[in-house]
């Protein structure tokens, strides 16, 4: 899990432009939206995008996202569980 | 029409109102003089292009003026370098299409970014031309004052084709 | 007021339902609409919900109307072809100095990036260089790139142009085809609905999509007849919110309402033809302006139901359809809408309703956080 954790801060990193920021930055439990990372709902939208192309995980539903990118801890074990590649 | 201050950025030198302040790249002209923006990093070349130019040049302007202002923007490529970004996400054996560069997709975003950052509520226009026509701009932006009045138009020429090959000039004009 | 009236002398749409303003009026008239679900269409792996032209039949009719024309593209041939339908319906000489080509579009032909990353046909300017030329005219056209209000800003572009005396006349094009390119990206906004669109309605859950062209020829200058329509306002605001979503107070939309209602008198408005994209913040945010001049119980409709987003089209065929509305004493129903779903229970409806007012105001709002309307009056007195 710690490596998953690792990777997807160093993902998320990148596909949301998080310019000057590093991995030991992110705490993992920290709220991404809102006030935390003050992530907005295009970034939102990179995650769905994200889910997929690295961890062929669909989101139907983007209101489910809601719960799942709460912080990278819970994307986490949202992809432990569900992911396909 | 009266202009009340000029930018002028390429990849060489940055000069504002006609004194060189700068030889960096855009992102170095960020971090020299503006740093406080997070959100700059999201955008695309554009925007990043016309937001460092409009953060320069409306330095010293107030709130109450900058909120009745309008930003009336012109370039010949449109968004085409980040249409061209985006294309690469609908490849069809690499199909995963980017909302974040999607929205960049639109040139007239470019005055949004400008808009939001200072609290602008006036007109936000961008026109695309087949090349720098300094008398067809300053017609347009001249014309705008026979609808609406602003306080000062935000206007010029805002054009990025690579990293080498780029330009903001852009003034504060007013009647 | 002492100045220069603007006057509508003709106009055009061609979109899925006709190739006239008369048959597009007609075809909504009748509820028709050719929204629907799209299944493997423009290589795209989800299917979606969009009025899209017959491509062989539209070809086969400006290969008959334009003649072989090789070097337009098929979207500056809807423009050349709605611009011709609309010179000839006012017998104007295209070619003249004082005749200057406006052109709206959100992405004219980016469908050409599929063929080569470097095509140059993907150069918006160049497309409405090679419309005017097509009809002679030598002035350098304007390009109207402002997302989806770019239809009402080149309405403005246009007013301005002449309103300056420069020239006499102004033929605003405002077009869009739909593409692998932008149907993925609004995809990728998870801003469509599956389902034909529900403007305003509880139930809403995106927008649909569409491609139109229209053309209206304004003329500096007094009407000629009784019931030629004349320009009273416009304005264009930004909400300086967020990039792609509107601001929650309806902040751009209440400024643009507030200035035009400065010039026109509440009585006089026959109805106020909305953006109304059936998005959940769209038309929330739209209702809160609506609202916040106190135009509740002013009647309100919304044609996406009919022809879905057609993008940099829509600000020029939904004014058409506005006037012509009025000229038949009608506001035409809100197709889609059933139950009330905003904050504000303004007054629209899915039914045909009657109306004798000769004004109406037409808003748009768009990506970039840019709003824009614009008021037209049958008739009267400056």
């Amino acid at each position: 899990m710690e490596n998953l954790i690792l990777q997807l801060k160093n993902q998320i990193i990148e596909v949301l432009n998080l310019e000057d920021m590093t991995a030991e930055d992110i705490d993992a439990e920290a709220p991404l939206f809102g006030d935390g990372l003050g992530l907005d709902s295009i970034d939102a939208l990179e995650l769905i995008v994200l889910l997929e192309r690295e961890y062929g995980i669909k989101l139907s539903n983007p209101a489910e996202g809601k719960q799942i990118f709460k912080s990278i801890a819970s994307i986490a074990d949202y992809v432990s569980k569900n992911r396909k590649k | 029409m009266t202009t009340l201050a000029h930018i002028r950025i390429t990849p060489s030198e940055t000069l504002l109102n006609g004194k060189v302040i700068s030889n960096s790249n855009i992102s170095g002209i960020y971090r020299e003089f503006i740093g406080d923006y997070p959100k700059f990093f999201k955008m695309d070349s554009l925007c990043k292009l016309g937001f460092i130019a409009a953060e320069l040049i409306l330095k010293g302007q107030t709130p109450e003026q900058k909120e009745n202002a309008s930003i009336i923007l012109f370039n010949r490529n449109g968004s085409l370098i980040t249409d061209r970004n985006y294309q690469k996400t609908i490849a069809d054996d690499n199909y995963f299409p980017s909302p974040a560069l999607f929205v960049y997709t639109l040139a007239n975003i470019v005055t949004g970014e400008i808009a939001i950052r200072h609290k602008i509520y006036g007109e936000s226009s961008f026109y695309v031309l087949s090349h720098q026509d300094d008398e067809m701009m300053l017609d347009v932006v001249k014309n705008a004052y026979l609808t609406s009045p602003p306080s000062f138009i935000l206007t010029g020429w805002v054009d990025y084709e690579d990293e080498g090959n780029y330009l903001a000039d852009i003034k504060l004009v007013t009647k | 007021m002492g100045r220069v009236m603007i006057t509508k002398i003709a106009d055009n749409i061609i979109s899925p339902l006709g190739c006239t303003s008369e048959e597009n009026f007609r075809a909504v008239l009748a509820g028709e609409t050719e929204l629907k679900k799209q299944e493997d269409t423009f290589g795209l792996p989800e299917s979606f919900c969009a009025s899209l032209f017959n491509r062989d039949n539209i070809n086969k009719q400006l290969d008959c109307e334009l003649g072989h024309v090789d070097n337009l593209t098929f979207f500056e041939k809807l423009c050349v072809l709605s611009a011709k339908k609309a010179i000839e319906e006012c017998n104007l000489s295209p070619r003249e100095t004082n005749v200057i080509f406006i052109l709206s579009t959100t992405k004219g032909n980016v469908e050409c990036l599929e063929d080569s990353l470097s095509d140059q046909r993907c150069y918006l300017a160049e497309s409405a260089i090679k419309i005017a030329k097509y009809f002679g005219n030598n002035n350098s056209p304007l390009v109207v790139s402002n997302a989806c209000i770019s239809g009402v800003c080149a309405q403005i572009t246009a007013i301005r142009e002449l309103l300056s005396g420069k020239y006499r006349y102004a033929v605003v094009i405002g077009g869009d085809v739909l593409s692998k390119f932008i149907v993925s990206g609004f995809q990728s906004f998870k801003a469509l609905s599956p389902e034909l669109c529900k403007p305003y309605d509880k139930d809403r859950i995106g927008l649909n999509l569409g491609e139109a062209v229209g053309t209206m020829i304004l003329k500096a200058g007094k009407p000629s007849n009784e019931g030629d329509w004349r320009y009273v306002a416009s304005s264009i605001h930004n909400d300086a919110n967020h990039i792609s979503g509107p601001s929650r107070t309806g902040e751009g939309s209440f400024r643009v309402l507030s200035d035009i209602l400065k010039d026109i008198s509440v009585d006089e408005i026959g109805f106020v033809n909305v953006h109304g994209t059936s998005t959940a913040y769209n038309d929330e945010m739209e209702s809160i302006a609506l609202h916040r001049v106190n135009l509740d119980d002013v009647p309100i409709n919304g044609l996406k139901g009919y022809y879905g987003h057609t993008l940099g089209a829509a600000g020029i065929i939904e004014t058409i359809l506005s006037m012509k509305a009025i000229e038949n004493g009608v506001i035409l129903p809100t197709k889609g809408f059933e139950t009330i779903g905003t904050s504000y229970n303004v007054n629209i409806s899915n039914q045909l309703r009657n109306t004798d007012k000769p004004a109406f105001v037409k808003i748009l709002s768009g990506f970039g956080g840019s709003n824009a309307g614009i008021s037209y009056q049958k008739g009267g007195k400056a």
